[in-house]
């Protein structure tokens, strides 16, 4: 007991001696460990990356930019220890909050609450929106998302269908959405059950899809479930049309499942790869990280801290409330790499939505 | 310093979680591995009258009531068994709870979760509160370790120390064991969802996720390694294992490395646990048992 | 029709596998009466050693790569019992349960740590299920079929022909009576474990083939095997293999009638109210090992 206190004395002395005065300091609230850390070190990367090309411009008016990392262990009891640390401790007035929205939803009202400003890169929920004035995010709400995939499913002619989706906050939210959207505008929903998340045989769910012998499934989840959906079905000749989102979209998908990701629609948000400003983030990727591809959201975390950089250079002081103004100003019109960042009310960006699709085990826009 | 008042209450709302648990695993040999259910249900239940409107106070009494109510419910049957049988009947009960709350989404809202769980009205919201919060918890832990430690020391404490060492001596006392069982798990899993009512308010979201095995296992911990069978160590157990995993985040690791601080963390708590049975079966602190039966 | 049929199918091929966890689960519990719960680790261990046989620098071939992996399984399993059950056999069941459970957290860990908690596969491509009228089973399906039916024929016959498995036996039925008829203790230890960890090896490297390998595989499987366990009867051989067998296909067909969300309900509550009110199982009637 009294090592430990002892231990966490000494760290703490060695940590306020090297602060220096000089830094803009924000801080990060990113799943380093746990079961999102597989995207965590993706979220970090493309933020140092950005990071790095921020002060080689000279930084915040002359000063470096610094990030600080706290790891919340991908759970919402880690987020919120996180969040406090670098409120009350490292004090820091605009912080990017962390993955998945259970986990944003948990701390975002500790943020307000302190007029922190709360910056998101890859939490979808449409919830998030409500989080109140301190709250942005450069990521499309799911409200979004949820109203494309059921216009994909018209657009293709798909007016009966299945629809399964991951049991967990992004699926469950986004299936809502798309459940009210699509039967408002005359589809038909068979069968609609949730699959548990993280388990290897969904067999017995495939079956049940095969039973409605629908013509199109719209299944809802991420990637490693997705593929084994996808695999299955395909081993016992389920033949229907799978219509997926954005947490699917992914090399791994094809990977997993191989042959049978051929053929799959989806929708995600999307940017165009022609900008000068998306070249411009691949060739730099490239040359600080060669041997790595382009996580997933690495783009949207890029944007996020070249967005807050922006927003510290027109703030007129570091108060909640100039950092807020200047934050909403910093985005109108900003072409970032993921497109237009004009913040509306409650802190959300529009976004396109594209069309994906898996031909010759390679991800393509679906035309 | 707000971060420091905010790990003191987390140490002491598992102190709570830890010293009920060991009411019934370290007095009366009950090994309940399914304890952070009744945590959960407490956890939930306040979080759900309070959304709707009910006064937190009020929510929180009911939250311990319907905690101890289904202790009470899983105790009648449950204690048929053997303890090793209790034990894992008690663990599927805590995953069969995680279960309903994530499926049944009419209710707990399933994944979602339940967010802006409110504090007491005369608790300010935000860091402004964290002081009086603290005291809150403070009061209740207080509270509770009197409480058990006075349960304990009397003659019902007593006998359960006997039951735990030989359940024939204690029926040949004359004593009704099933019964004293029953009662023991009633006040503890009421404790426990004490203890979970106060982590809702104080985090203001709760999701199914946040009541797994794993937290079982730290709380268990908490009592195995601080010393089962005694007052004070269920309470150390709890401040070592929250203080150790807060401590982790000041000291400087390399981003690159950050991908093995959780699973080495976990291999120190199991590998702790395994090192406790073998080498220190009595934890950090010894019960006395000269006092006892 | 021939959809629940399908459904029975799958859940007799999951069932298998299951008898092939518990098979080694209840031998150690008729043997030293208690419940391991690191055995769900040995699932993990076993499919992930084969995969880094499978893999480069080695890079050997599966059927190769799963021996050294089966071996290396056996010793971890013999080596929990010799550091860590072993010294604490005299005492009470509660700690040789509660060192079970730390020594699961920790095993699993060092899975994670080592290979990290994302998926893993062995790369086969997926292919198109065999058809029989209207039924598709996959090859490796059928492969998982017939290493079940071989692990516990060899079993069988093991148990029932050779002097070795008559002592397991007797141990079985009376530990103490046992050592005093002269069967060498350590010898029926040493072979109760390897032989639990082998069948868990084959399970979990027969279960990663047909899927993905993750670090929680054997914890997720271990609940199954254990449910098996209990509704063949705690120590009984071939309560087990009927147990895994049941569970398998009551979830499976489960899927039919309620949400797929609650898959997992099925083994929970079968655990529960068998612990409650069938502590002997539902096959106690058969006559096994025990």
């Amino acid at each position: 007991m009294k090592r430990w206190t002892g231990i966490l004395a000494c760290t703490w002395l060695l940590l306020s001696g090297l602060v220096s005065a000089a830094e803009v300091k924000v801080g990060s609230i990113t799943p380093l460990s746990g079961k999102l850390s597989v995207y965590g070190e993706g979220f970090q990367q493309a933020m140092l990356l950005a990071l790095e090309e921020v002060n080689a411009e000279g930084g915040i008016k002359g000063s470096p930019m610094r990030i600080v990392f706290e790891d919340n262990n991908s759970a919402a009891a880690g987020s919120v220890s996180a969040i406090q640390k670098l409120i009350t401790i490292d004090k820091l007035p605009i912080l990017f909050g962390p993955a998945a929205s259970s986990n944003y939803l948990a701390v975002c009202p500790i943020a307000q609450q302190n007029k922190t400003i709360l910056i998101a890169a890859e939490s979808a929920a449409a919830e998030i929106s409500k989080c109140g004035s301190y709250n942005f995010r450069v990521f499309p709400s799911d409200a979004l998302q949820g109203i494309g995939v059921a216009e994909l499913t018209h657009a293709l002619k798909f007016d009966q269908v299945v629809l399964t989706y991951i049991n967990n906050d992004w699926g469950v939210g986004l299936a809502e959405i798309f459940k009210k959207k699509f039967l408002e505008s005359g589809g038909k929903i068979l069968d609609d059950f949730a699959h548990d998340e993280g388990k290897t045989d969904y067999r017995s769910e495939v079956l049940r899809v095969r039973k409605s012998n629908p013509k199109a499934v719209v299944n809802l989840t991420y990637i490693k479930e997705g593929a084994t959906i996808l695999k299955q079905a395909y081993e016992s000749d389920v033949k229907t049309q799978w219509l997926m989102g954005s947490a699917s979209k992914s090399p791994k998908l094809i990977e997993l499942a191989g042959e049978a990701a051929e053929g799959v629609i989806g929708t995600y948000p999307t940017f165009s790869q022609e900008t000068p400003q998306y070249q411009a983030f691949k060739a730099a990727w490239e040359k600080k990280y060669p041997d790595k591809k382009i996580p997933v959201f690495g783009e949207y975390n890029y944007d996020m801290v070249k967005l807050t950089a922006k927003a510290l250079r027109l703030a007129k002081s570091m108060s909640p409330e100039d950092l807020r103004q200047a934050m909403i100003e910093a985005g109108k019109g900003y072409a970032g790499v993921t497109g237009d960042k004009t913040f509306d009310a409650n802190g959300d960006v529009g976004a396109v939505y594209g069309r994906w699709t898996v031909k010759q085990q390679a991800i393509q826009d679906y035309k | 310093m707000d971060y420091i008042l905010h790990v003191l209450i987390l140490a002491l709302i598992y102190s709570i979680f830890a010293v009920s648990l060991n009411l019934e695993l370290g007095y009366a040999g009950l090994y309940n591995f399914g304890h952070v259910a009744f945590f959960g249900i407490g956890a939930y239940i306040s979080a759900l009258l309070s959304r709707a409107g009910m006064p937190v106070e009020g929510a929180m009494l009911c939250a311990m009531a319907g905690a101890g109510i289904a202790g009470g419910l899983l105790a009648v049957p449950a204690l048929r068994v053997t303890e090793d049988y209790f034990g894992i009947a008690t663990l599927v009960f805590a995953e069969m709870f995680r279960l309903v709350c994530l499926n049944e989404r009419w209710l707990t809202k399933g994944p979602m979760g339940l967010p802006g769980i409110p504090r007491p009205a005369w608790i300010a919201r935000g860091v402004d509160g964290l002081p009086v919060y603290l005291i809150l918890t403070a009061l209740a832990a207080a509270g509770v370790f009197l409480f058990v430690r006075r349960l304990t020391g009397s003659p019902f404490g007593r006998a359960l120390r006997v039951i735990r060492e030989d359940e024939h001596i204690a029926q040949a006392f004359g004593k009704n064991v099933l019964l004293l069982k029953i009662k023991t798990i009633v006040t503890g899993s009421a404790l426990a969802g004490l203890a979970g009512t106060l982590w809702a308010h104080y985090i203001s979201y709760i999701s199914p996720a946040d009541f797994t095995l794993t937290e079982t296992i730290l709380v268990v911990l908490c009592v195995v390694l601080g010393g089962r069978g005694t007052h004070w160590g269920p309470v150390l157990g709890a401040f070592a294992v929250i203080f150790f995993g807060e401590a982790v985040r000041f000291l400087p690791i390399p981003h690159e490395l950050h991908r093995y601080v959780a699973p080495l963390q976990g291999m120190v708590y199991g590998g702790i646990l395994v090192l406790i049975v073998l080498k220190m079966p009595s934890g950090m602190i010894a019960e006395h048992r000269r006092n006892g039966a | 029709m021939s959809y629940y049929l399908q459904l029975l199918l799958n859940g007799v091929i999951a069932g298998s596998v299951y008898a092939l966890f518990a098979v080694g689960l209840t031998l150690v519990y008729g043997v030293f009466r208690f419940i391991n719960f690191s055995h769900g680790e040995l699932i993990t261990w076993g499919a992930y050693l084969t995969l880094m046989f499978y893999t480069p620098p080695f890079s050997w071939p599966l059927f190769l790569s799963a021996i050294p992996a089966m071996a290396l399984t056996a010793v971890i399993g013999f080596s929990q019992d010799f550091f860590i059950y072993r010294p604490l056999r005299r005492g009470n069941p509660i700690t040789l349960l509660i060192a079970s459970i730390g020594l699961s957290y920790m095993l699993r860990n060092a899975v994670r740590f080592i290979w990290g908690s994302d998926l893993r596969t062995f790369d086969f491509p997926p292919a198109r299920g065999m058809e029989f009228g209207g039924y598709y089973v996959t090859g490796i399906q059928l492969l998982m079929l017939a290493a079940a039916v071989f692990f516990l024929a060899i079993l069988y016959l093991g148990l029932t022909r050779t002097l070795w498995g008559k002592s397991l036996r007797a141990t079985a039925d009376n530990l103490e009576l046992a050592a005093i008829m002269g069967i060498s203790m350590p010898r029926v230890s040493a072979s109760v474990w390897i032989l639990a960890s082998v069948f868990a090896a084959a399970g979990g490297i027969l279960l990663a083939l047909d899927t993905n390998l993750e670090p929680v595989m054997g914890a997720t499987n271990l609940i199954k095997a254990f449910a098996a366990v209990l509704l063949g009867g705690a120590g009984n051989v071939w309560g087990a293999l009927l147990g895994g067998l049941f569970i398998g296909i009551a979830e499976n067909l489960g899927v039919a009638f309620f949400s797929p969300g609650y898959k997992d309900l099925v083994a929970f509550a079968l655990i529960f109210l068998l612990l409650l009110f069938r502590p002997r199982g539902l096959f106690g009637l058969l006559t096994g090992v025990r």
